[in-house]
């Protein structure tokens, strides 16, 4: 048990040491019911890869889960009618699709406190073992720059939307899992690329929330 | 796979050519494209020639720089690049300069390919793109010449060199090996001889030379070279002149660098004053020549713009008048017989210096050989007649002063030169110090080579007079540089008060004289300032610095002057006034003047201290 724990640790600290342009990431992001992982329900999972600074717009891929029971936000604003949900997938199989990406990319999500609460929730109510090697979350690169700069963080200073915008990146006006997804991915190569100024940048450097 | 990149999609639908083609376009597009974040740190990376693609940009500003550094265009929002290699397979010559970094889409050129099969829209609109790129481009080029790029830009190859003590056999195995037209002979890393395909055929297989005797016994020996940092305006230039093809290039320790051909100059040529001269050296008529004439002030106008050395102008336009004196000799002898005996057509002042504008008038003499009959007197006398008049009519106008192989005096044997170089040396009068001025900046232009260099020895053995050296510095020092004891600069005012400061008459022109007087005592038998202060360089009584700060000087005044040249305010020629000047340049205009007058001080104690 120490032995695993111990090697575990060390390969995280050894992935820590390497630098964050040359990483194979999945970013993630999910369509909710609500935000609290004990009673509300993942509505759809979409996810990118991003290899070498480079977003493969072209292995995104977008799920909606066929077991959601309720719609509580607005349809509207997801996207989704209740008729799209009759033509989903069943959450396990989103979810092992998904793991299978686990082994070799790091995670990415913007918030992922609620993103993968709700995600780990998932995993172990259909039995899926998973480990991540690593978490980023793109929500708290930005409030810890925020705050290294001596800024006073506002309530919505930490949206994807506002995160976007100072880095002057398009502006998305749609809210679709997938348009999310990408949009993160977008935020963090610009994060990166705003911290490391040109110099060497390690993933320990952008890595707030252990697992 | 779920294609749900609606912002993807939304955007790529608004771009041409998608907005005109079905969405089926604009779908497979989406579904094939990879999104970067482009950064000065990332952007070189996505331009591989190996894997070219088509990018179009979502947001950010990118410069689209050519391989000489030049902006082609900048790009920004909806705009594409990278199809030119897409569609032609060549390798990427343009980099990108990331000027504000953003997402760029980036479509791969399978994806490109299949878009062009089924879309024709597609196809036409990047078609056309590459076509409208080609033009702005090559219009570009025609203002930049290309002549002006140094040699080491043009040079592919590495030097093919050999051994003089090689075989001839060993020679030519080695020119097939490298596929090579021509071989360096070298010794000690210097180069020694030439060997070329046409020297395999007439010297060797011609005269029946025995494959196993040495290189060296064959070779062109001293053959003409060039230096890397020289113009490629220069290459041409001794190329047509010698009518050669092939040219060693080496660098400033005179190491062999590799051969540059006539070829790889042509094709890089396209239409500016350099092919004006080979076509001058071609010309078969006066009327051929006076036509090409009647383009030099329009070319040498498109050349101008954008030269980055100034005194390369005055070189051209020396190279153009060279050409133009060199056939209209030929084309004398080819309606009047050869000439004689032998002969040199040299030139005076600032043609001899290669310092000529588009104004200055025709400075030039035939120098002959001792004895001649009144025939042979009468050939030459046509010959100067014919030559000057010829010039006018191409547009160089006559000497003022008469200095042109027109005139007698300027038509002389070696012993009468020599006679009339040594009276204004013996008693340097104000008036034979102004001749000698004119007269001691000489150049060689056509026939005999040999006629010429004996005369410069003879000149030089008899200007060797500390007399005359003294004499030509107190006149150097009687033409005080524009600075006072406390570096201000002496203005001068013209009838309307205007103030100003001649920059050719107290500035290049006692530098000039400078360095003439120094090149005379060191042997330097060249014409042009910025080659005598070269070869002074290796002069021990001149200080190192000195040469570089004269030098220094001189390429400032003339650009400064060429400058003014272009956009003054009806102040005399060449004059400038100095309180327009930014203050960074109003600086180094008294430093240069500073500089100057400490030269002309030390030249006057160096040479004239027994007449002070």
């Amino acid at each position: 048990m120490v032995k695993k724990w111990l090697s575990r640790y060390l390969s995280r600290k050894k992935l820590l040491a390497k630098s964050v342009f040359s990483q194979r990431y999945i970013v993630i992001d999910l369509e909710l019911t609500g935000l609290d992982a004990k009673q509300h329900e993942i509505v759809s999972v979409a996810w990118v890869l991003v290899e070498q600074q480079c977003i493969k717009l072209s292995t995104a891929e977008h799920y909606i889960s066929k077991e959601v029971k309720q719609l509580e936000q607005s349809p509207v604003f997801h996207g989704i009618a209740q008729q799209e949900i009759g033509q989903g997938q069943s959450l396990s199989f989103i979810l092992n699709k998904l793991s299978c990406y686990f082994d070799d990319a790091i995670l990415v999500f913007h918030n992922a406190s609620l993103d993968w609460s709700f995600l780990k929730n998932a995993f172990k109510s259909n039995d899926i073992n998973v480990r991540p090697k690593l978490i980023i979350d793109t929500f708290q690169i930005e409030k810890k720059r925020l705050l290294q700069q001596g800024q006073e963080i506002a309530l919505d200073d930490l949206t994807l939307a506002a995160c976007r915008g100072r880095y002057q990146l398009p502006h998305y006006s749609n809210h679709h899992a997938l348009t999310d997804a990408t949009a993160t991915a977008e935020l963090l190569l610009a994060q990166c690329h705003q911290i490391s100024c040109g110099n060497e940048l390690k993933l320990a450097d952008i890595v707030k929330v252990s697992l | 796979m779920n294609n749900e990149q609606q912002e993807v999609a939304q955007f790529v639908k608004m771009q041409t050519p998608f907005s005109q083609i079905d969405t089926s376009a604009t779908d497979y597009f989406v579904a094939h494209v990879d999104s970067i974040y482009l950064t000065r740190e990332n952007q070189t990376q996505w331009l591989q020639s190996a894997s070219p693609k088509l990018f179009l940009i979502r947001s950010g500003l990118y410069d689209l720089v050519d391989a000489k550094g030049d902006v082609i265009t900048r790009l920004a929002q909806g705009d594409y690049f990278g199809f030119p290699s897409l569609l032609t397979g060549e390798a990427i010559q343009n980099r990108l300069e990331t000027q504000k970094e953003g997402i760029v889409y980036m479509l791969n050129q399978d994806a490109f390919d299949f878009l062009r099969r089924e879309y024709k829209l597609f196809e036409q609109y990047f078609v056309r793109a590459h076509a409208n790129r080609l033009l702005s481009s090559h219009y570009k080029s025609q203002n930049d010449s290309w002549s002006e790029r140094k040699i080491s830009e043009l040079m592919s190859r590495k030097a093919v060199t050999l051994l003089p003590d090689a075989s001839i056999r060993q020679t030519a195995k080695k020119m097939k090996e490298h596929g090579v037209s021509s071989i360096m002979i070298t010794e000690f890393e210097r180069l020694v001889g030439v060997v070329t395909d046409r020297d395999l055929r007439n010297r060797v297989l011609a005269d029946e030379i025995d494959p196993k005797e040495a290189i060296s016994s064959i070779m062109s020996k001293k053959p003409k070279y060039i230096f890397e940092n020289n113009r490629v305006f220069s290459a041409l230039h001794l190329m047509l002149k010698h009518n050669i093809h092939h040219l060693p290039v080496l660098d400033e320790h005179h190491k062999a660098l590799g051969m540059i051909t006539s070829t790889d100059l042509l094709r890089q040529q396209k239409s500016d004053p350099v092919q004006l001269i080979g076509r001058i050296y071609k010309a078969h008529s006066i009327v051929d020549l006076k036509r090409y004439a009647a383009e030099i002030p329009e070319l040498l106008r498109g050349f101008s713009h954008n030269i980055d050395d100034i005194s390369l102008i005055g070189k051209l336009l020396s190279g153009l008048t060279d050409a133009l004196t060199s056939r209209l000799i030929h084309l004398f002898q080819e309606d009047n017989g050869a000439a004689p005996t032998s002969f040199s057509f040299i030139c005076f002042g600032s043609q001899a210096r290669e310092e000529q504008t588009l104004h200055s008038d025709q400075d030039n003499g035939l120098l002959l050989p001792d004895d001649l009959s009144e025939q042979h007197q009468d050939y030459f006398r046509r010959m100067g007649e014919f030559v000057c008049e010829q010039l006018v009519e191409c547009g160089i106008r006559r000497c003022p002063g008469n200095i042109m192989a027109s005139n007698a005096l300027c038509r002389m044997s070696i012993s009468d030169w020599c006679e009339r170089f040594f009276k204004w040396i013996k008693s340097p009068t104000p008036e034979a110090m102004l001749n000698c001025k004119i007269f001691f900046d000489l150049r060689f232009i056509e026939g005999s080579n040999s006629l010429y260099t004996s005369f410069c020895e003879q000149l030089t053995r008899i200007s060797r007079n500390e007399l005359f050296y003294a004499a030509m510095a107190s006149d150097i020092k009687s033409n005080a540089a524009p600075i006072g004891l406390f570096n201000q600069l002496k203005l001068e005012k013209d009838a309307k008060q205007h103030k100003y400061i001649d920059l050719k008459k107290r500035g290049v022109v006692i530098i000039n004289d400078i360095v003439r007087l120094y090149a005379l005592k060191a042997g330097v038998r060249r014409a042009n300032t910025q080659e005598r202060l070269d070869a002074l360089l290796k002069y021990p009584q001149l200080n190192k610095q000195d040469v570089y700060n004269l030098k220094d000087c001189w390429r400032f005044l003339t650009q400064l002057r060429l400058r003014t040249q272009i956009n003054e305010e009806g102040l005399p020629s060449n004059c400038i006034n100095p309180n327009k000047l930014n203050s960074l340049e109003r600086h180094q205009l008294k430093e240069a003047f500073y500089l100057i007058k400490q030269a002309q001080q030390a030249a006057a104690f160096k040479f004239a201290r027994g007449s002070l």
